[in-house]
């Protein structure tokens, strides 16, 4: 027997299991944080259990799992939100959903007032695409405090909006002529800044790092309060250097006994060399807990799609705009890929573009030629631009892929007129191709680029949905379960984790999401607006 | 004093990393030398004075650092060090636009813009040109190269020599071409005024002859703003650089212009008035054009 033989039997309404014996049971029985058994009433017998009946008109599903998010976003809320879309603060109030540069401006000029003198204003999640009327500029920021530097950092992470002080501070001139300065009409500055050069300059003159921050264990917490109220028991950190304060402050954040999620970081292989970085994989696997777990490697290929950085095959960019760069070259690429995939580690790699999912696939390709190896996982992330032909290839080769479902909703009107155009749009994020090509399925939100929230992942890959409401492509759109799948033991799946978590299975952890519906037989277009009841993590409840 | 500032690009494997091992080892100026990462760089343990992993001090006073994605910090660090640098290379990444890099520095009133300096790997060249991954990448670095360097001479034969000469001028006509065997360039390859006294270097090159002729503009009286604008959007692709002190709504600005991007900083201390332009040989007579501007 084990050291706590106590059992707890959560009685709901419906419990989906995704366990292929057993796909509806009501009751599921908990001993020591893992499943012993699930069925009906008579579980609580059959396990000598003590019935929990406060779910008892509740639906349970596994535990989402974010399979692409930033703990970062735990951090961002140190800073006021200034977005479009309200989202949801660490403490649980609604922030942002601003209609316009007036609104925008006003909430950051109450701010201000209340801040002492010197500091910089720094905003962020700024998304004005949607607004009518003018852009920001210059006099709008200056309004607000001519005597601090203020920043307005958008949601896309590609654009800033600063004020007079901080050009005269990063030593823009308005008559400086140099890349990334927007100008007006009349040619003087706008206080736009566009791409990494001279908003990295700017960020130097206000001290601010951007996105890549160090975690600490405040900000882990915080980003573990906004996903469990979400429903997520496991989130990746997909993008972490594994510095030793990175990896101090997880431990000590996943070791509290409250913390509500199983943390899953990947490393960052651009901050070392491929040598540094087998070593440092290596070690970091080691220190794997039940609530982190280390494994995964993460490499970038290319940029973003709405940034115009990602890689494009012919025709490229819908408006013409020249191709991105790549971040890692060719060869550089095949070298990475074959160097862990041959020390046996399990790679999550950032395409965006179709060319960029192209190349990926084909070093991975070579990689498994020249070391063939069974279950590796290798995945690729986002991969919103791939058609059938790259996922065919990707089935061959064993691969897994994430897609960005979220960007559908949020930037599809844009990938629409702007990026892909009409065509090309309709296989953004192409769930039903990947599925029907046999490619294991996860979808995600890249929190904080979107808002973590599996509901509305889940309904953006059923509804495809833009935020003007325009379908883009009806035949990519996936059904409910398939989409729960996705969000729970698909994503397990990329993580290599499926045999701990994503489905109720004998054995596996106690990891629930409790929701006030059941997203497989609500509206599919409600799926978004159920609300989550509670999280269970290890048999532990949290209640949202 | 401004402190030369020469970026230098290329795609994997052109030589770039040798280059700078070479200029370290030698030490021939106090060389600052900005690079992505250490891991490439290879200099005798013996001459390695202190590293921290971000900064590696040799023993000859030459010094090289990582830089992160603001070009800005690292050129900050390297002004600040005592003594500073005498000349100061950024080792563009390899699948990077060297260009986008080169023009962050016209905002710098510290440091100088010397050629954009790409190199090309005799032996690889044309085939990554017509490469449907790399092709474009490798163009798009040769777009505002002003000396391009062909490496690995001595790999090639004539007839693929030839091919590479052409391929360069299709791509980038206004650029001075150099050829080397080992990217052991002198340093005055990397400068366009080159020193009254050529210093001495133990290694080879061909002799190099400067064919970028240079013109004073005077600038003892104001500008106006939006004609002097007007004015620099005229200038033919045969200006590659102008700078100096200017007179422009009552301060004095220094100006830096290069390949149709300009920037104006407040005008250091102890700089007289007066610009100069250095271009091809093709750059006509600018004085006239600089007259509408007053």
């Amino acid at each position: 027997m084990a050291n706590n033989p106590k059992v707890t039997v959560f009685s709901a309404r419906r419990v989906v299991t995704l366990d292929p014996s057993q796909p509806i049971s009501t009751h599921v029985a908990v001993r020591n944080g893992r499943i012993i058994g699930h069925g009906g009433p008579e579980v609580v017998g059959q396990f000598g259990g003590t019935l929990d009946a406060r779910f008892a008109d509740k639906v349970i599903v596994p535990g989402f799992i974010e399979g692409h998010g930033h703990a970062t976003d735990g951090l961002m809320w140190r800073q006021p939100y200034v977005g479009y879309f309200a989202r949801t603060a660490p403490d649980g109030s609604r922030q942002g959903g601003f209609r316009s540069v007036a609104e925008v401006v006003g909430h950051l000029k109450a701010i201000e007032a209340t801040m002492p003198p010197g500091k910089p204003l720094v905003s962020w999640g700024f998304d004005p695409i949607y607004f009518d009327g003018p852009r920001m500029t210059v006099e709008d920021l200056d309004i607000i405090a001519p005597d601090r530097m203020v920043v307005v950092a958008h949601v896309s992470g590609h654009i800033l909006n600063v004020n007079t002080k901080v050009l005269i501070a990063a030593g823009f001139s308005a008559d400086s002529n140099i890349d990334g300065l927007v100008r007006g009409q009349n040619g003087q500055l706008t206080g736009e800044l566009q791409g990494p050069a001279v908003m990295g300059r700017a960020n130097r003159a206000t001290g601010d790092g951007g996105l890549l921050r160090e975690l600490d264990v405040a900000g882990l917490r915080d980003y573990g309060r906004i996903a469990r109220r979400v429903g997520v028991t496991t989130s990746t950190d997909l993008a972490n250097a594994m510095t030793p304060a990175n990896v101090a402050a997880m431990r000590t954040a996943t070791a509290e006994p409250d913390f509500p999620i199983r943390l899953v970081p990947a490393m960052r292989a651009r901050e070392y060399s491929i040598e540094d970085g087998l070593a440092r994989i290596a070690e970091l696997r080691k220190l794997s807990t039940p609530t982190l777990q280390f494994g995964l490697v993460k490499l970038v290929v290319d940029g973003s799609i709405q940034g115009f950085t990602a890689r494009l095959r012919w025709p490229g960019y819908h408006n013409g705009a020249p191709n991105g760069l790549w971040y890692i070259s060719p060869a550089e690429l095949e070298a990475t890929v074959k160097s862990y995939h041959a020390a046996g580690h399990h790679l999550h790699i950032h395409t965006n573009g179709d060319e960029a999912s192209e190349l990926a696939t084909e070093m991975i390709g070579r990689a498994i030629e020249a070391h063939p190896r069974a279950d590796h996982r290798h995945t690729l992330q986002h991969c919103q631009m791939a058609d059938s032909g790259i996922f065919r290839r990707m089935k061959t080769f064993g691969m897994c892929v994430n897609l960005f479902a979220n960007h559908l909703y949020y930037w599809g009107d844009q990938h629409a007129k702007h990026t892909m155009g009409p065509s090309r749009v309709r296989r953004l994020d192409a769930c039903n191709t990947a599925l029907a090509s046999g490619v294991p399925l996860a979808i995600h939100s890249d929190t904080p680029v979107t808002p973590v929230d599996p509901l509305f992942t889940m309904w953006c890959a059923v509804n495809r949905l833009s935020s003007t409401g325009v379908v883009l492509g009806d035949a990519e759109r996936i059904t409910p379960a398939q989409a729960l799948h996705a969000v729970t033991l698909g994503a397990a799946y990329t993580l290599k984790m499926d045999h701990l978590i994503g489905s109720i299975e004998v054995g596996k952890y106690a990891d629930f999401a409790v929701l006030d519906d059941d997203p497989l037989t609500v509206d599919p277009t409600a799926i978004k607006d159920i609300p989550v009841v509670a999280t269970v993590m290890g048999g532990q409840v949290f209640a949202t | 004093m401004t402190i030369p500032l020469t970026v230098i690009g290329g795609f994997l494997g052109a030589g770039k990393t040798t280059l700078v091992n070479h200029l370290l080892a030698t030490g021939a100026k106090r060389w600052g030398v900005l690079v992505n990462d250490f891991g490439a760089i290879n200099v005798d343990a013996a001459l390695i004075a202190a590293s921290d992993g971000q900064t590696m001090a040799l023993t000859n006073g030459c010094v090289c650092c990582t830089m992160g994605d603001d070009l800005g910090d690292g050129l900050a660090a390297m002004a600040a060090r005592i003594p500073p640098p005498e000349h100061v290379i950024v080792e563009a990444s390899g699948v990077s636009d060297p260009w986008r890099i080169a023009q962050m520095a016209l905002i710098e009133p510290g440091f100088n813009l010397e050629p954009l300096v790409v190199l090309v790997d005799a032996t690889a060249f044309p085939a990554q040109l017509d490469d449907r991954w790399t092709g474009d990448t490798v163009a798009r670095q040769l777009a505002f190269a002003e000396i391009v360097v062909i490496t690995k001479i001595d790999l090639a034969d004539a007839a693929q020599l030839v091919m590479v000469h052409v391929r360069i001028a299709e791509l980038r006509p206004q650029a001075r071409v150099i050829e080397t065997a080992h990217a052991s360039l002198p340093d005055t390859a990397l400068s366009f005024t080159p020193p009254a006294r050529p210093q001495a270097s133990r290694f080879h090159a061909d002799d190099v002859t400067h064919a970028f002729p240079t013109q004073r503009i005077a600038a003892d009286r104001q500008f106006d703003r939006d004609r002097l604008r007007w004015v620099l959007g005229m200038l033919p692709a045969s200006v590659l650089r102008l700078k100096g002190v200017c007179l422009l709504g009552g301060e004095r600005v220094l100006l830096q212009y290069a390949a149709e991007r300009w920037a104006f900083t407040p005008a250091p201390e102890g700089l007289a008035n007066g610009m100069v332009a250095i271009g091809t040989p093709e750059m006509p007579d600018l004085e006239g054009l600089f007259e509408e501007a007053r």
